[in-house]
């Protein structure tokens, strides 16, 4: 049994002809967590996990979660298992609670064997900045290139063999950039598709529920499971739940999709340019129809610059909480004041800090109006142009990075096109809260890299779809990265 | 956008209650330069004055109460639970009147 490389139907199949029992499976998954060499775990539920197994009600058999490995960000409240959003200030918190995601995955039969290192709090698109320190790229042993993240431990997981799927959350990029470095399908659903109750709020208006699988069946068979309205999240959806895996290989004959070429027009690498061509012809001879579409550069280049001030300036508020009184890691001061400032100079990490403090700055009163007024509206332009194309056509479809993953202590120019819009256009569908899922489509040197295609709001079906298809022409379903000896 | 100078961060860092040292501001003061240089490139955009702030994805709307029912709510000791110095029911913090 290939356990590394196994779907979810290749997992149920094996349990159901009892080829192996789910506490086998469980014990195996662990032993792989323990052996992980990339940094992709803040802590492994062994114990937890071998409770819950041996509990495992046997009238979910028929689901196909049932006895399966699963790891989930450290942003996810769970109960009784330490949460610490890879930052000190949250060392010894131990949650009262499960987050919503948490439950269903568990009602489910999903065994939770780990909790995943990410970019601390939230802040980044490296995987290097949490209080563990860098998650590596299993890709690259010689650990140089980055993974990416901020959901960079749940991605690093999954590409190494050690479970199959992955829970992350996505403000900006940070499910669907690492998918892209790391060969794996990164699926951001709706915004309000699935509860975020229990998920440690960053940028409200901006984060969404977001996982990591390494084929597009499961990535539609999770949002079965996950999707639906949850009276504790006031921002979920009331919206119909289908049955997302029942139209991944309709035709693609008629579908509209939209390539936006500014965003091609940014990336100096023929080799990403050249296998994105590739699945386009292949859309093409399918009969989609594929459309390379306009949008001014000028609004493209707004979309980070737009995402960093509202994020960071939400952020500040967000993360008011973390003062170590009720919960973290308190350090004593003279006065309440003083205990505060000393908790969160100790406790919140250098970039973050930067982050935090680009978000207060904008929302002086001097400074909103230019600032954090004008990104809200920059954020209306950018939708809207998104909103327009996407009234035109079922889908945009464009490279989800530049390149491979870039190198661990590589610097961008980040006034350049390729970093402004290339790199980092994907937080659009944050903005408008459009689905979009990113999935590899070739390798360079050795190391994967992806497209991306997004949707209009609920339209998960027709998404699915045409990366299903995209993902058969592709073949590059189910890989992993190196060996056996390279967890 | 106007230059930022290291009083005003200074001023922007106490407000969200913690310090930095002068080797962060020097990078604080870098992010800054590329924010400026990055907010200066999308200055022109076409209709950002015309349209309202957009505070989130799309409209969602609400309008209904819950049921009246009480619902369960945590318990004294889930709530003390993770408070690293507590006395009996109390979270303990330094004297305010000395």
């Amino acid at each position: 049994m290939d356990y590394k490389r196994m779907t979810l139907l290749d997992l149920h199949k094996a349990i159901t002809d009892k080829e192996v029992a789910p506490f086998d499976l469980v014990k195996y998954a662990i032993e792989l967590a323990k052996q992980d060499k990339n940094n992709a775990f803040e802590y492994i539920c062994e114990k937890e996990a071998f409770e819950k197994v041996k509990t495992l009600d046997e009238n979910k058999k028929d689901n196909l979660l049932y006895g399966v490995p699963v790891v989930i960000k450290d942003n996810y409240s769970t109960k009784d298992i330490p949460t610490t959003a890879s930052s000190k200030i949250l060392e010894g918190y131990v949650p009262i609670f499960d987050a919503e995601v948490v439950s269903r995955l568990e009602n489910e039969g999903a065994i939770l064997i780990g909790k995943t290192t990410m970019d601390e709090l939230a802040m980044g698109g490296s995987g290097t900045n949490g209080h563990l320190g860098a998650a590596y790229n299993p890709w690259d042993k010689s650990h140089k290139h980055m993974i990416g993240g901020s959901s960079s431990g749940s991605a690093a997981a999954v590409s190494a063999g050690i479970v199959p799927i992955s829970i992350g959350s996505d403000t900006g990029d940070s499910v669907r950039k690492p998918a892209s470095y790391a060969g794996l399908v990164g699926f951001k659903p709706t915004w309000g598709r699935i509860s975020r109750y229990g998920l440690l709020p960053f940028a409200c208006s901006l984060d969404h529920v977001a996982y990591f699988t390494r084929n597009v069946f499961d990535s539609a068979y999770l949002l079965n499971v996950l999707a639906g309205r949850d009276n504790k999240d006031m921002s979920s959806s009331f919206n119909k739940v289908e049955d997302y895996t029942s139209r991944l290989d309709d035709s693609l004959k008629g579908k509209r999709i939209a390539v936006i070429k500014e965003i091609n027009a940014s990336i100096s690498d023929k080799v990403v340019l050249n296998a994105f061509n590739k699945t386009v012809e292949y859309l093409t001879s399918q009969g989609a129809i594929v459309d390379y579409v306009s949008i001014d550069s000028k609004i493209l280049k707004s979309i980070y610059p737009t995402y960093i001030i509202i994020s960071s300036a939400e952020a500040t508020s967000n993360y008011a909480n973390l003062d170590g009184v009720k919960f973290g890691n308190m350090i004593d001061g003279d006065s309440y004041a003083d205990l505060v400032i000393k908790t969160r100079t100790e406790g919140i990490s250098e970039y973050a800090k930067r982050r935090l403090v680009i978000g207060s700055f904008s929302l002086l009163k001097d400074n909103r109006e230019e600032l954090f007024v004008r990104a809200q509206k920059c954020r209306r332009v950018i939708v809207n142009s998104i909103s327009k194309v996407l009234e035109q056509y079922d889908v945009i479809y464009n490279p989800a990075s530049p390149s491979i993953a870039p190198f661990i202590k590589s610097t961008k120019n980040k006034i350049a096109d390729e970093y402004l819009i290339a790199d980092n256009y994907m937080a659009y569908a944050n903005m408008g809260g459009f689905p979009s899922i990113t999935f590899p489509i070739g390798f360079e040197k050795n190391m994967p890299f992806g497209a991306n295609l997004s949707a209009k709001p609920f339209d998960e079906a027709l998404l699915l779809n045409i990366a299903n298809q995209i993902e058969k022409f592709t073949g590059l379903a189910n890989i992993i990265a190196g060996d056996d000896d390279g967890i | 956008m106007k230059k930022v100078s290291k009083e005003t961060l200074i001023i922007a860092t106490r407000k969200l209650m913690m310090e930095m040292s002068d080797e962060e501001y020097d990078k604080l003061t870098s992010d800054f330069e590329t924010i400026t240089m990055q907010m200066d490139l999308i200055k022109d955009i076409k209709g950002v004055d015309d349209v309202e702030p957009m505070t989130f994805p799309f409209e969602i709307t609400n309008d209904f109460l819950r049921d009246d029912v009480v619902e369960e709510t945590i318990t004294k000791e889930d709530a003390l639970k993770n408070s690293k110095r507590k006395n009996g029911d109390y979270i303990v913090l330094p004297r305010v009147v000395k």
